[in-house]
């Protein structure tokens, strides 16, 4: 505002702000909306005009495929940056009083980090190194500094020294019985772990919120029937669901994502609605409804944002039940093995544990400090996003 | 009245229903405010004085409308809307209880409110700054220097800085944080603000502070305040009237300094007894309110007062010693709910003593309870007194009830007490005064 006019509560003309009916959008949204348009668009190419076994940017040369599941995963990651990273970048006050709180918790800090890692490997891993290929010839090759028995191996790619085949940095972590590289393999298990750990939570969060806040604020029979279903969606057998699914469909990731996410969110939803059920006696929920905000409004930008604070805990610690139920599926054979999950690499190592424990023991550590990380954060978590207890000891 | 209020309550009331069983069928409500009227004047202050369970917050939550009022009329004469007269069908245009959505939300700039707790009014994930420019927002101001300007300006007013706009809610005191509640009240410039209790929360240094803020801003500002608190002493310091409340309704209202000098209602007298005098050889003794404090949702008949009343009316035929006679209509009352434990009574004096109650011992101890003399000065009651006894020991409680009750009532569980006026805009509703003057009913004061 270059000229002076001076800002003052009683010298608004209510008469004239009143009526301009605009539609104001925050920061976040017109980026979340600027962001997803050409996804969109993009997925609109995919579908119409490319054919089934093109890849998507075949047009420009680059033999990169996107199916459904890329769509979906980037659109979350577009949802995460607009609506948690952003928010955080914004509001820097509160985003230090969350770190000095956070901080204190030193194992969660150091899973924040590995999870970094694991996030950030995953994102751009598959773009620096080329996805493991079956190699018979290079098979059962060791890690770098250990050895294996020159008989266990067709053809050892580093030097074989008294009848022992040593690891070579060509293949770091070694390789499978097919000649697959571990270490690719697991670079190419965080895109997958990752992409299970954003859509799982998005789509459980999404369901939960709405249906947890629509039965609190609907209440009367409403309310009633929705908690019944969700005790249905509660004690649904999702393991057999699944293997109904599998067995007449065929189930890749995206399916086995789809039916564990879709009955997964019962506890997020009761959850929800028993806290925007205490969030909405407050008195600041008083105070924004005097103020003449429509219910949804209110919902919005208290409620949510109230609750949701509380069900981050919960969410973070229901991803490393998705990671565990895809690994144990995958080490059962169920599943896409055309999938480069750790459960895959894992399962591929289990008939070689006893001459070569590199192909089950590096994916499995890695899944193993994974699930710890986000049990920890989920713990430091629950201690940081609670100002209001701070306060009051204060 | 000559000038038009800017708020007038007429007969309002919010029954909270009590439904019970499997088809949720209403078995009866709970009266939290029963039919109370009143006017503010632009400018004024009215405060409204009770216990804590009268139906003062209900009262302030249902004329801003955040509760839908069950009965009466709200009429707000502000913002642009004075000089309206009724419509043909009695309705009246500016009756709050009719706005529509739209009417709602201008209404809504008008008039605002204070909630009492200033650790709970305010959303701990948003800045404070943030929390008053909403409401600049959802009225419609989309630019967001502008709200912003604003907001730090006002902050500035109620005596913080600019620079605490992005600060949050934990970071600041109570007193602090009511400051930044009186500044969100204000941000939409409305003519009138509901305080429901604004200071009862903080420390009594500060209350003075946040009460001089408030009286400052309102002479600024020419704001109207219906100043709600249970505190005779925050009342006094603040309000032009006030009008108090006693179980869902208005029993006395009138000029603050009036009431205070010549409260007319006992219950009134009681209220003003608690505050504490600075003089130590005040001689004034607290009033104690004897008898339990009913429940909003089966008022006692007649006066609802008459139950814990010190001057409860006697029978003309009688003429007793008022504490005695508070003592008999308490008796009465116990023992017809079945509160009188007479082998509780017993039991307690075979633990004193190995004798054993003695009948009288038992009498006795029951007239100490209710504050009964040995021998009251009535023979006439003194013998019914024993009778009713006599049949308590008996175990026979309602026909010890039944005994009293002959004899032991009074007018004021008859009859429902006409509003008296005693000087202009000083009225009460107690049965003593209608007796000394027979003045006729009077109207409610427009």
């Amino acid at each position: 505002m270059a000229t002076k006019k001076p800002e003052q509560f009683d010298r608004v003309d209510w008469s004239e702000l009143s009526e301009s009916r605009r539609f104001d959008l925050s920061i976040n949204s017109i980026g979340m909306l600027v962001a997803t348009l050409p996804l969109a668009l993009l997925w609109l190419y995919d579908y119409q005009f490319v054919g089934e076994r093109e890849a998507t940017f075949q047009a420009i040369g680059l033999s990169r495929n996107l199916d459904p599941l890329d769509y979906f995963f980037v659109f979350t990651l577009f949802l995460f940056f607009f609506y948690l990273i952003l928010p955080l970048y914004q509001n820097p006050r509160m985003t230090r009083y969350y770190w000095k709180e956070f901080r204190r918790n030193r194992p969660a800090v150091v899973s924040l980090g590995w999870l970094g890692i694991v996030f950030v490997g995953g994102l751009i891993g598959p773009l620096l190194i080329s996805a493991p290929e079956q190699s018979i010839l290079t098979g059962h090759q060791p890690p770098v500094f250990l050895s294996i028995d020159e008989a266990n191996v067709a053809n050892c790619v580093g030097e074989v020294v008294n009848g022992r085949c040593q690891g070579t940095w060509q293949h770091p972590l070694g390789t499978t019985r097919g000649g697959k590289d571990v270490f690719a393999g697991i670079v190419y298990g965080m895109t997958i772990s990752m992409q299970i750990a954003f859509i799982t939570t998005t789509i459980v969060a999404a369901i939960g919120i709405t249906f947890g806040t629509v039965s609190a604020y609907a209440g009367g029979w409403v309310d009633e029937v929705m908690m019944r279903f969700v005790d249905i969606i509660l004690s649904f057998p999702t393991f057999l669901m699944f293997l109904l699914i599998l067995y007449i469909y065929g189930a890749g990731l995206g399916m086995f994502i789809l039916v564990f996410s879709a009955f997964a969110w019962g506890g997020t939803a009761r959850y929800v609605r028993s806290k925007s059920l205490s969030v909405s006696e407050e008195e600041f929920i008083k105070a924004t409804r005097i103020s003449g905000a429509s219910t949804y409004r209110v919902v919005r930008k208290h409620v949510v944002p109230n609750v949701a604070s509380s069900i981050i805990t919960q969410l973070t610690l229901l991803i490393p039940g998705f990671l565990l139920a895809e690994a144990q599926l995958a080490f059962l054979g169920i599943g896409d093995s055309a999938v480069p999950s750790w459960g895959q690499l894992i399962s591929a190592g289990r008939s070689d544990l006893a001459f070569a424990p590199w192909i089950v023991l590096s994916p499995g550590i890695v899944l193993f400090l994974t699930i710890l990380a986000f049990n920890f954060i989920g713990d430091a978590l629950l201690d940081a996003l609670n100002p209001e207890a701070e306060a009051e000891s204060a | 009245m000559t000038e038009e209020p800017l708020l007038s309550v007429r007969d309002l009331k919010k029954h909270y229903p009590i439904r019970k069983g499997l088809l949720n069928r209403q078995v009866g409500a709970a009266r939290a405010v029963d039919g109370i009227s009143f006017d503010i004047a632009p400018g004024e202050t009215l405060g409204l004085v009770g216990e804590s369970g009268c139906g003062k917050s209900t009262a302030a939550t249902s004329i801003v409308r955040l509760e839908e009022p069950t009965g009466g009329e709200v009429i707000f004469n502000g913002g642009g809307r004075s000089g309206a007269t009724r419509n043909a069908d009695g309705t009246h245009p500016n009756d709050v209880t009719r706005f529509d959505d739209r009417e709602l939300k201008a209404f809504r700039r008008d008039a605002q409110m204070i909630f009492q707790d200033p650790s709970s009014s305010f959303d701990p994930r948003m800045s404070v700054g943030g929390a008053v420019a909403e409401m600049l927002q959802i009225h419609g101001m989309s630019d967001r220097h502008r709200r912003r300007a604003i907001v730090e300006d006002l902050l500035e007013r109620v005596g913080l800085s600019p620079e605490d706009y992005d600060r949050y809610p934990h970071e600041f005191s109570g007193g602090q944080k009511q400051r930044i509640a009186l500044a969100r009240a204000l941000v939409l410039n409305p003519e009138l603000i509901v305080a429901d209790e604004p200071v009862s929360a903080l420390d009594v240094s500060i209350q003075a502070e946040i009460l001089d803020l408030i009286a400052d801003l309102q002479s600024e500002f020419d704001l109207s305040l219906l100043f709600i608190s249970h505190d005779m002493s925050v009342i006094r310091e603040i309000c032009d009237r006030v009008a108090v409340m006693y179980l869902g309704e208005i029993v006395e209202i009138g000029p603050t300094d009036r009431v205070f000098a010549d409260p007319q209602h006992p219950y009134t007298e009681a209220l003003l007894s608690a505050i504490p005098t600075p003089d130590p050889r005040s001689t004034a003794e607290g009033i104690e309110l004897t008898g339990t404090v009913p429940s909003p949702t089966n008022p006692p008949s007649g006066c609802r007062f008459h139950t814990r009343c010190h001057r409860v009316i006697q029978p003309d035929d009688v003429d007793l010693d008022q504490s005695s006679w508070r003592g008999l209509l308490n008796l009465r009352d116990a023992l017809a709910a079945d509160s009188v434990d007479v082998d509780q009574i017993r039991e307690n004096f075979r633990t004193g003593t190995d004798t054993g109650a003695t009948p009288d011992a038992v009498k006795g101890q029951i007239r100490r309870e209710f504050d009964l003399e040995e021998t009251i000065s009535s023979d006439e009651m003194e013998s019914l007194l024993d009778a009713a006894l006599d049949e308590a020991l008996g175990d026979d409680l309602d026909a010890a009830a039944a005994t009293l009750s002959e004899r032991v009532t009074t007018p004021c569980e008859e009859r429902v007490p006409q509003r008296t006026s005693h000087e202009p805009g000083h009225e009460s509703a107690c049965h003593l005064h209608e007796r000394d003057r027979s003045a006729p009913p009077n109207p409610a004061d427009d």
